[in-house]
C-alpha cells in the first residue's frame, strides 16, 4: 500500500477520527510514516506554542459588547465599514456567504464556466447539494447567456488528461478516487483514470453590455441594482478525478467521478442582489425562473439542468446524504450524484438506477 | 437592496452571536497578531461587518473566524506591525502561560514566527490560524473553500515553513 500523504499524517496528529482505518493501520506499522508523523506532531506543537499569545480565556465579553453597542454605527476612523455604495466597499467585508446562486449556477453551468476564490474573496456560494431543474430544449435556447450581460473570462482551464492510475490522479488533484467495492454484473476489467484541474472564471457585470443585449432582443432591461455595474464574480469548480470502465468496444459502462463542487465568490455586491437581478432578466422562461427561485431559498443548492424530455429524476439516500438519481426515459442509462463536504461525487453508466445506487453506497 | 435599507438594518441575532463567538474571534486574531488589544479591535470591526451581513446564523462561526483571520493578517502585513511587536512584549509580560513549550520560545522567536506568518500565502496562513484556533478540519475546509482532504496538507506546509524559519535562526545564533 502507498504511504498516506503529509496532509493525512498531519490530520492524524489532532483529528485521528478523520483519517481512514486503512491509513491509520498503515502508519502504525510503517517506520517511515511514524517518523514523518513525529515530525508533523513536533512542528504542530512548536507552531501552536508560538502562536499562542496572552490567553483568550480572560476575554471580557460583557465589556466588549458594551463597547460594541456604544460605538457609532459608522465610525469615521474606519472608513472601510461605512455603508457606502456597494462597489466602493472593501471587497471581502461585504461579500456575503450566502449560497443559493441558483440562477447564476444554471446560467454558468450552461455557459460552461466554472470561480477563483482568490485569497481575499469570501465565498458567497458553495454547492452543498444538487437539485434537478427541469428544462425543455426550448427553455435551453431561451435562457439568457451570461456573456450577454458582462465579460466572462475563463482564467484557468481544467486541462483534463488520462493518468496511469488512481494514485497519479490523486497526486495531480488532491482528490482520492473513490474505490468501487463490488462491480455490478457486466462491468469488468480495469478502469482508466482521468484527472482535471480547477476551472476558474471571472464574470464582470456590464450595464452597457446588458442594455445592448436587451435592446437587440427588443426587451427592456430591468433597472440594474446600485453597485452591480463593474462588480465581479469569481466562479470555481474542480479539480476532478474519474475512473471509467468500458466495454471492449469502448462504450463506457460505468463512470465514478469526484469533483470539487462549484463555488462563487463576489467582489462587492451581496449575493441576493445578483440572484434577484439575474432572475429578473428578460428571456428566462417562467417555469425555469420559478424552479430556480424556489431553489434559491435553500442554502447551497446547485441547480442541475435536466432535459425534461429525456430524463426523470428522483432522490435516494447514499450513506446519509440525499442524492439525486437521474434515469433516462428509455432506460439505457442512469446516474446518481450527491455533494458532501464540498465535494461532488457521481456514479453513472449504462446500468439501472438500483445497480448504480449499490455502487454509490459501496464506494470506499 | 438600496443603501438606505442596509444602513438601518441590524440583525436581531447580533447580540446572541456576539456573546457566543466573541472569545473565539478574539482568539483567532490574537494568534495572528500576538496582541490582545489589537485582537479585540479586530473583533469589533469584524462584528460590525457581520451585523450588516445576511450570513445565515448557522454559518456565523466560520464566517467570523475567516473574517477575523483575514483582517488580522492584513493588519500584520500592513505598516502597523512594529507596534504589534511592542505589544507582544507588553502582553506576554503580565500573563503567565502554563504551556511548557512557552519557556523554550523567546519573544524573538515569536516575532520571527509572526513575520513568517505574514509572508505565507494567505490561504496557508488562514488555514493554519483557524486550525490552531480550534476549528475542525471540516470547518476549515468549508470556511476556506478547500477540499477536506487538502486542509491537512495546507496546514502542514504552513507549519513546516514556520518551523524552518525558527530553525534557520536557531542555527545561526
Amino acid at each position: 500500500m502507498r504511504h498516506p500523504t503529509e496532509g493525512v499524517l498531519r490530520r492524524l496528529v489532532d483529528e485521528p477520527a478523520g483519517v481512514s482505518d486503512a491509513d491509520r493501520a498503515h502508519v502504525a506499522t510503517c517506520p517511515s510514516c511514524l517518523r514523518a508523523l513525529d515530525d508533523a506532531r513536533a512542528d504542530a506543537e512548536l507552531v501552536g506554542a508560538a502562536l499562542t499569545s496572552a490567553g483568550t480565556g480572560t476575554v471580557d465579553t460583557d465589556a466588549a459588547w458594551a463597547r460594541f453597542s456604544a460605538a457609532p454605527a459608522t465610525p469615521a476612523s474606519t472608513p472601510a465599514f461605512r455603508p457606502a455604495p456597494a462597489a466602493a466597499r472593501n471587497r471581502w467585508r461585504t461579500a456575503v456567504r450566502r449560497p443559493a446562486v441558483a440562477a447564476l449556477g444554471a446560467t454558468v453551468l450552461l455557459t460552461g464556466a466554472g470561480v477563483a476564490a482568490a485569497n481575499d474573496w469570501l465565498p458567497i456560494f458553495q454547492a452543498e447539494r444538487v437539485d434537478p431543474v427541469q428544462v425543455t430544449s426550448a427553455d435551453l435556447v431561451q435562457i439568457p447567456d451570461l456573456s450577454a450581460y458582462g465579460d466572462l473570462q475563463i482564467t484557468r482551464e481544467p486541462e483534463p488528461e488520462e493518468v496511469a492510475d488512481a494514485a497519479a490522479a490523486q497526486e495531480r488533484t488532491g482528490l482520492e478516487v473513490p474505490e468501487v467495492g463490488e462491480l455490478p454484473e457486466g462491468v469488468t476489467g480495469d478502469p482508466t483514470y482521468q484527472a482535471a484541474g480547477l476551472v476558474e472564471a471571472t464574470f464582470t457585470f456590464s450595464a452597457d453590455k446588458a442594455a445592448q443585449a436587451a435592446a437587440a432582443e427588443g426587451e427592456v432591461l430591468p433597472p440594474s441594482p446600485a453597485g452591480l455595474d463593474g462588480s465581479t464574480l469569481r466562479i470555481q469548480a474542480g479539480p476532478g478525478v474519474a475512473a471509467m470502465w468500458a466495454q471492449p468496444t469502448g462504450v463506457p459502462t460505468l463512470v465514478v467521478a469526484r469533483v470539487g463542487a462549484p463555488t462563487v465568490a463576489s467582489s462587492g455586491v451581496p449575493f441576493e442582489t445578483v440572484r434577484d437581478h439575474l432572475l429578473s432578466l428578460p428571456g428566462l422562461p417562467d417555469g425555469v425562473a420559478q424552479q430556480l427561485r424556489s431553489l434559491s431559498a435553500d442554502a447551497g443548492t446547485l441547480p442541475l439542468p435536466v432535459p425534461a424530455e429525456l430524463v426523470t429524476s428522483s432522490t435516494a439516500d447514499v450513506d446519509g446524504t440525499e442524492a439525486t438519481v437521474l434515469t433516462s426515459r428509455n432506460g439505457l442509462f442512469a446516474g446518481v450524484v450527491w455533494v458532501e463536504d464540498g465535494v461532488m461525487t457521481g456514479v453513472a453508466g449504462t446500468l439501472s438506477a438500483d445497480e448504480l445506487l449499490s455502487v454509490a453506497r459501496g464506494l470506499r | 437592496m438600496s443603501a438606505s435599507a442596509t444602513r438601518g438594518a441590524v440583525r436581531p441575532d447580533l447580540e446572541a452571536v456576539f456573546r457566543q463567538e466573541y472569545a473565539r474571534v478574539v482568539g483567532v486574531a490574537a494568534r495572528v497578531l500576538g496582541s490582545r488589544d489589537q485582537a479585540e479591535d479586530v473583533a469589533q470591526e469584524v462584528f460590525l461587518s457581520f451585523g450588516r451581513s445576511a450570513v445565515p446564523a448557522g454559518e456565523a462561526g466560520g464566517w467570523l473566524s475567516v473574517a477575523a483571520a483575514h483582517t488580522a493578517l492584513n493588519l500584520l502585513r500592513s505598516g502597523r506591525r512594529r507596534s504589534a511587536r511592542e505589544e507582544t512584549v507588553a502582553s506576554t509580560a503580565d500573563v503567565t502561560t502554563p504551556d511548557v513549550a512557552d519557556t523554550v520560545l523567546t519573544l524573538e522567536d515569536r516575532s520571527r514566527v509572526r513575520a513568517a506568518l505574514a509572508r505565507l500565502p494567505a490561504k496557508q496562513a488562514t488555514a493554519l490560524v483557524l486550525r490552531h484556533s480550534g476549528l475542525s478540519y471540516a470547518e476549515v475546509a468549508t470556511a476556506l473553500d478547500l477540499s477536506p482532504g487538502s486542509v491537512g496538507t495546507t496546514v502542514r506546509r504552513a507549519e513546516s515553513a514556520l518551523r524552518k524559519e525558527l530553525n534557520r535562526h536557531a542555527s545561526s545564533d
